[in-house]
Order: structure tokens, then sequence, then C-alpha cells
């Protein structure tokens, strides 16, 4: 049995393992179901793909790359950070890999985890789910798609062995994805044709190589890099001011967009149909620079007509015409996991996970989940930013877990669950100050729920957020002492009886 | 007067995305071109040239009423709308080129009041609030596309042109369906807000040179239509299906501006009216308009196409 067990061997979940070891916790392995790590930023290979935070905050405080190439790194290269991370912190020893995890279940008699992947079987005392919220994405449910005779690419699964040069191609999709692999697109294909439900907020991304002395400077001055990270963080907050609050600085940010779409796009009907009609920050913002240039480029255009359905040679629009294609590429996202991991979680009681989070997902703190004790969730709900980087987040929730899995070796207890009463009125919380956020300014987005409800999203700084994560206070736990139920189990006539909150 | 039963617009919305149709589902060389007879040719080119930009005209409304919807789902209900009036007139275009109107890369010439209407849509129509477009909208709906489209299967007996348009009417149908029951959800407002809105924006350049344009463009059809033969009563007829059906709503009466539209649809009908020696002034008029006042045609105007099939990207006219 192990002390710690973490399921995926992305970003997270190598940084958990590197704060677990630096915590003196030697015992933990690490499950992952592709035979490398990384993650979203290993599958995340599509023409074009980068990070649309800054590098030097898209990486852990603990673990920093003095020699990122560029302000926003290509995911080639992020994804060779997470490798070198894997190397430099010597964890692939504990990495079972080609192991995707089909099943969690508590044992209550024996206060394990007990971790199927297949046939196999792993024990643990406690467990990390690090399999991130953009892992898994799938061909949209669009009329006819099955009909189709062309190459069918998912942005998020991108098919190398293709070659677009002189092609027609469909885009289906204007998102994080579809801004960076367009203008790919548009310089080798014959023809991108961008079908386009809902204009997002685009922002110019000021994209520079690093000079090489800054890269000299940070490798031998930390402190430098980290003045460079506390510069992008602070500065980043201040944008919660807009994008997470639904405020006038939202509208200000609004301005800034508008004045983008008039400086890089001449045509007003063009401007019109890439205005976006939601708040700023209620969608997720979009950063980049040559995304409208493309779709001026000679070769390329915008279609807001709705698709009415995908026929064997392209896509057909509500105008009445077909557009023949040879290729239609997916930039449709991902199946975000707001309603727990995609495999079944069983609880204390034999509660299901699922059915639980339902609807509406709720934990405290976004890591810990009442009736499933010594279990603890990165990208968990309400734990998402609007403003800032998703790693500054993460961090804070393997500080979390890191303390509780601590709290449990150091104490010896059995388990520690959190209250309900906690959970609950955090969550009540929550959902007020969700109220006044750009999320919840009436859009449709995949940070909300089909009926509405947003488990998705932190309301606030992440400042705050961190505050919270690193103040890790057993009192808001049930626990379950080991040594208590071993004196109970040689004493009383009822041996193995409960004795959680004893 | 009991309460009508509120439409589901969910419901609607999926039954507008299961009947959609496109160009390539028509056999445009199927015969009976042959029917339409030389003499008649000239006069149904002029006439199919309006309807098919008064179509893109309606589409360009839609646009503006998506922004303005009172629900995420009407709102993508319009966004339909907006295509589905495009896919009319793209129909209604290769209906032309199947008559042998158009040379290759020939689009129709648009006219004066058709490129005035194009003009007030592209500089007003998005600030419009919804009060104002939700009766507009339908106005021109039942009354152009009603009268018009009776009109042209009552004289072109080619079955191609009764297969394309029995699938515009069914569409035209839940375009007016939902178009009148917004509008009475428009009227359900407290009348305070529709006498803000009301009077706020009747003295606006917008709703004057709004109306200005609208005379001149209705009573130009009505003279084309009488000039091809047309009983002017079945123009007419069209216009009191708007006041009918308006009045079949339970609040849509309280809306300022349909009471208004409804005066005038009054005075259009009614051939002795003095109200047409000032519309067709203003048709005479309209004429001396100097062209080069115009501002280039915007570009969603040049999306119009009849080829059912693209294949890459062409930019500029006719783009697909």
């Amino acid at each position: 049995m192990h002390t710690a067990l973490v399921i995926g061997a992305g970003f997270t979940g190598l940084g958990t393992a590197i704060k677990l070891r630096e915590s003196g916790i030697e015992d933990l392995v690490i499950l992952e179901r592709a035979d490398r790590v990384g993650g979203t930023w290993r599958d995340a290979t599509y023409p074009g793909a980068a990070c649309d935070i800054p590098s030097q905050l898209y990486s852990f405080s603990f673990a920093k790359n003095p020699g990122w190439s560029r302000t926003y790194s290509p995911s080639a290269e992020i994804h060779a950070h997470i490798e070198e991370l894997a190397e430099r912190f010597d964890l692939v020893k504990d990495i079972r890999f080609n192991t995707e995890v089909t099943r969690l279940a508590f044992d209550k008699k024996e206060a394990h985890w007990v971790v199927s992947a297949g046939r196999r079987k792993f024990y643990a005392r406690t467990v990390v789910v690090a399999s991130g919220p953009l892992s898994d994405a799938s061909l949209p449910g669009i009329r006819g798609i099955e009909d189709y005779q062309g190459a069918k690419i998912l942005s998020a699964r991108w098919d190398h062995d293709y070659d677009f040069a002189g092609k027609n191609v469909a885009v289906i999709g204007t998102g994080a994805s579809a801004v960076q692999i367009i203008p790919e697109l548009v310089k080798t294909a014959g023809s991108v044709k961008v079908f386009q439900r809902t204009a997002g907020w685009v922002m110019p991304r000021v994209d520079f190589e690093t000079p090489a002395v800054a890269k000299a400077v940070f490798a031998r001055v930390p402190a430098a890099q980290q003045a460079a990270r506390t510069a992008l963080f602070l500065a980043h907050e201040a944008a919660a001011t807009g994008l997470v609050w639904d405020t006038p600085v939202t509208s200000l940010i609004q301005q800034a967009g508008k004045l983008h779409l008039r400086l890089t796009v001449k045509d007003k009907w063009l401007r019109r149909q890439l205005t976006p009609d939601f708040r700023a920050g209620c969608k997720r913002m979009l950063m980049s620079s040559d995304y409208y240039p493309a779709l001026q480029q000679d070769n390329c255009k915008l279609i807001t007509w709705p698709i009415a359905t995908i026929t064997p040679g392209g896509i057909q629009t509500s105008d009445g015409l077909q557009h023949e294609v040879d290729a239609i590429v997916f930039a449709t996202g991902y199946d975000v996991h707001l309603e727990g991991p995609p495999y079944p979680v069983t609880g204390l009681d034999g509660q299901s996970l699922q059915d639980e989070w339902s609807g509406h997902p709720q934990a405290y703190k976004s890591a810990s989940a009442h009736g499933y004790p010594n279990l603890f969730f990165t990208c968990g709900p309400n734990s998402g930013p609007g403003h800032n980087s998703l790693l500054v987040y993460v961090q804070g929730q393997i500080e979390y877990a890191v303390a509780g899995i601590r709290t449990i070796v150091e104490q010896d207890l059995r388990w520690l669950d959190v209250k309900k009463e906690v959970q609950d009125a955090y969550n009540v919380s929550m959902q007020k100050r969700l109220r006044s956020t750009t999320w919840m300014s009436g859009c449709a987005s995949w940070y909300l729920t089909a009926d509405g409800f947003n488990a998705s999203m932190y309301p606030g700084f992440a400042t705050q957020y961190l505050r919270q994560m690193q103040d890790f206070r057993i009192r808001d736990y049930e626990v379950s002492s080991a040594a208590a139920q071993r004196l109970w189990n040689a004493s009383s006539t009822e041996p193995g009886r409960d004795l959680t909150a004893v | 007067m009991t309460p009508t039963k509120r439409m589901d617009m969910d419901e609607m919305l999926q039954k507008i995305k299961d009947r959609q149709w496109a160009l390539a589902d028509i056999d445009w060389t199927a015969p009976g071109a042959e029917t339409i007879s030389d003499e008649f040719r000239p006069k149904l080119k002029a006439f199919m040239a309006d309807l098919c930009w008064i179509e893109n005209v309606g589409a360009r409304g839609f646009a503006a009423m998506a922004k303005k919807a009172p629900t995420p789902t009407i709102a993508e209900i319009y966004r339909y709308f907006h295509a589905e009036e495009q896919r009319h007139a793209n129909a209604e275009l290769a209906l032309m080129k199947r008559w042998g109107m158009l040379e290759d890369g020939e689009v129709p010439e648009p006219s004066v009041n058709i490129r005035m209407a194009i003009e007030w849509l592209d500089t007003y129509a998005d600030d419009m609030p919804l009060s104002v477009l939700g009766t507009v909208i339908p106005m021109l709906e039942v009354a152009l596309d009603g009268a018009l489209l009776k009109f042209l299967l009552e004289e072109v007996h080619d079955p191609v042109c009764h297969q394309v348009f029995e699938k515009i009417n069914n569409d035209e149908s839940r375009h007016i369906a939902v178009d009148f029951e917004v509008l009475d959800l428009i009227g359900h407002a407290k009348a305070r807000k529709l006498a803000i809105d009301f009077v706020a924006n009747v003295a606006t350049p917008g709703l004057i040179i709004g109306a200005l344009m609208y005379v001149p463009l209705l009573n130009r059809m009505r003279n084309n239509l009488v000039g091809m033969g047309l009983q002017p009563e079945k123009l007419y007829r069209a216009m009191e299906r708007f006041e009918k059906l308006g009045n079949r709503g339970e609040f849509t009466h309280r809306v300022p501006l349909f009471q208004v539209l409804r005066v005038h649809a009054a005075m259009v009908v009614d051939p002795k009216h003095p109200y047409h020696l000032v519309a067709n002034t203003m048709v005479k008029v309209s004429e001396y308009y100097p062209r080069a006042l115009f501002r280039p045609i915007p570009t969603w105007f040049k999306e119009l196409t009849h080829e059912p099939t693209t294949k890459g990207v062409k930019k500029g006219m006719n783009a697909a």
C-alpha cells in the first residue's frame, strides 16, 4: 500500500509528486494512462498550440524554467519542460505508464483507497486526483457528422499525418484553440472556411522572443525571475477587477477589445460579425494578434450562418449552401468534467461521486468532498481562474493536498473527511459571491452546467484563493484516529466499530 | 379575452433545426423553365430582383433582432431566420439564373429604394429597440413577402418555382408565427416602458429616416405589382393580415408602433387615400436621389449567390 497515489502525470500530477517528496512523503505512485508524461501539453500538438498566459507565470514557482524561449511558449516547449521536471526531480521511477484509472473506491474497513486500472489494483492511504480538466476531447454531436467522407481532425488530438497543403479546409469553432490553429492553417491550406457560432473577445497577444540576456540573468539570479513572475502575477490580479467581477473595468476591457478589432479589421460587417455580444470575461478571453489578420487573408473566410448539417462532402449552412471541403478541423474544445472525474468514484458509504455531483458539483475549497475521505482534488469545483494562471491555482491546490496528506501521516489518522456543514457553508458563500461575476452575466459557457450553475470558477483574486489554500484547518474535518481505533479494537466487545469524530 | 397559449420557443427552435433545406435539394435543371415567356421575362426579372433584395433586407433585420432578443433561445431562432432569409434570396437568385435572367457573375441591380433600405439598416437597425424592430419586421414579412409570393405562384407556372416557394412559404409561416408571438411579448411589457421606447425613438433620425425609406419602398412595390397585372387588393389583403394577426395576440395592441403601422396599413389599402399622392411623389423623388451619395454597398449585401455548392474561398461579389 502506498502513502499517496497521484492520478495523472501532467503538470499537476508531477507538481504534486515534487511537493509530496519535498515534505518527506517518499512512498508514492503516479498512474498515467499514456506512455509519456505531459498531460494536456503532450496531447495538444495542433499547429500554433501555445499557452495564453505568459510562461513565466504558466509554470510552478518551485520549479521554474529560466530558459523559456518566448513570452508565450509553444506547446512543444511546455511539454519538454514537463518532461524535464520529471527527470530533474527523479519522478519517472514512480510513474506507472499505460495505466488508466477505471475506478476509485474507498475501503472503509481498511481505511484506504482501492484504485482500479483495468484488472490491476493499487492501494493507497491517500489519493490526489490530478487528471486535469482538459484531458479528454471528442467529436461534437453535430448533425450528419458520421456521414462526412473527408478527414475529421480534432484540435486536441491533431493528426500530423494529414497534409493540409493546398486543401480546402473547414474549421468549426472559434475558441482558444481555433484562434491559434487558423493563422497557421491559412499559411498552408488552399482555403480555410471558419464556422463561428459565437464571437469571443480577442485581445492582442504581445509575444516576444526572450532576450538571451534575460535568460542568463534568470538562470543566475533566481530572485530576478521571481520578481518578473511577481510583476506578471500582480498585473493579472489587477485584471480580476474587470474579468472576474462585472464592473466598469469590464467595460474598459471591452473597449480595448473593440479597439483591437477596429484597428485590425477594415470591413464594418466583418467587425460586426466578430463583435461579441456578452460581457468580457463571461467566456474565456482569447489572446491572439494574428487571428483577425488571418481571417482577412484571401484564402480565408468567416462564416457565421448556423451549420444546418454536415454532409458527406462538407458542411451545409442555413443560408442553403453546401461548402465542399477536404477536411474539417473540430476546434470544439474539450469534454470538461464538471461532474467529477471520468471514472466512477465511490466514497465512505459506497455512495457515488458522479451521482452526488450530477448537476451541481460541490467541494470544500475545491479540494475535499464530504464522504470521500483522504481524497484531494486538483482543478476541483470552483477552482478555475478567469484572469490568472491556472498553474498558480494548481500550486495552491497542491499545497493544500500535501498539508492534508501530511496531517494524515503525522497524526496517524485512518481518515480525514471534510464536515458536511463546513462544505455546505463554503458553497453557500461561493454561490453568493459568484452572483456579481462576469461568468454569471448571462452568456452560455463551458464554465456553467446545463442549468446555468457555476461549479467551475473561483469568484475572487488568486491571492484570496491561495490564502485559503495555505490554511489547512483540521477542525474543518471529521477525523478517524488509527491509534484510537487500535485501542478500541483491543479493548472493546465491538471491535471494528467506526470511531469517526471520536 | 381568454389568455393565449404561449409558444414553446425551445420546441420551435428544434423544429427550425429539423426543417433546414439547401439549394442543392432542388434540381435546377428540371423542365419548366420554358414556361416563362420572352415577353414576361424582363418584368419578372425586375420583380425577382426586388424580391430577392427584400429577402436580403429582411435578413439584415433579423440580424439586428438577434442582438435584442429577450431570451437566448429567441436570439438563436433569429440567427436561423437571418440565415433562412438569406437562403430564400439565394434560391430566388437561383431561379433567376434558371430562367436565363442572369449572365455569368451577374447580380441583379438593387433599386434606389432598396439601396436606401440597406443604408438605413446598416446605420440604424442595430440601435433600434426590440419594440421597433419587432413591429416593423412582421409588417415587412406579412405585407411584402405574403403578397409577392402569392403573386408569383399565380403568375408563374414553372414547377421548380412552386417547389422552391413551397419551401420558402413553410419557412415564412414559422417566421410569422414567431414574429407575432414576440410582438405579443413586447406588448406584455409595462405600458410605461412601451411609451418610453416609443417616444424616445419616434423623434430619432433613425425612425424618421426609416419611415421616409419605408413609404416609397412599399409604394414602389405596389406600383410594380400593379404594372405587372397584379390586383393591388392582394397586397392590401396581405397588409390587412398584419392587423388580423396582431389582433390575435393578447397584448400586441398595446405596442404603440403596431397601432401606427396598422393605421398606416389602412391608408395604404385605400387606393383613393391622399396618402398615395404623397407616397408616389416620394417614389418619384427618390429616383432623383444622387447615387453618389450612397456609401459603398456593405459586404453582407454581397454574400448572395445562386451556386448551391461552393468550394474554396471567393472574396467580393457573390462570395461564398
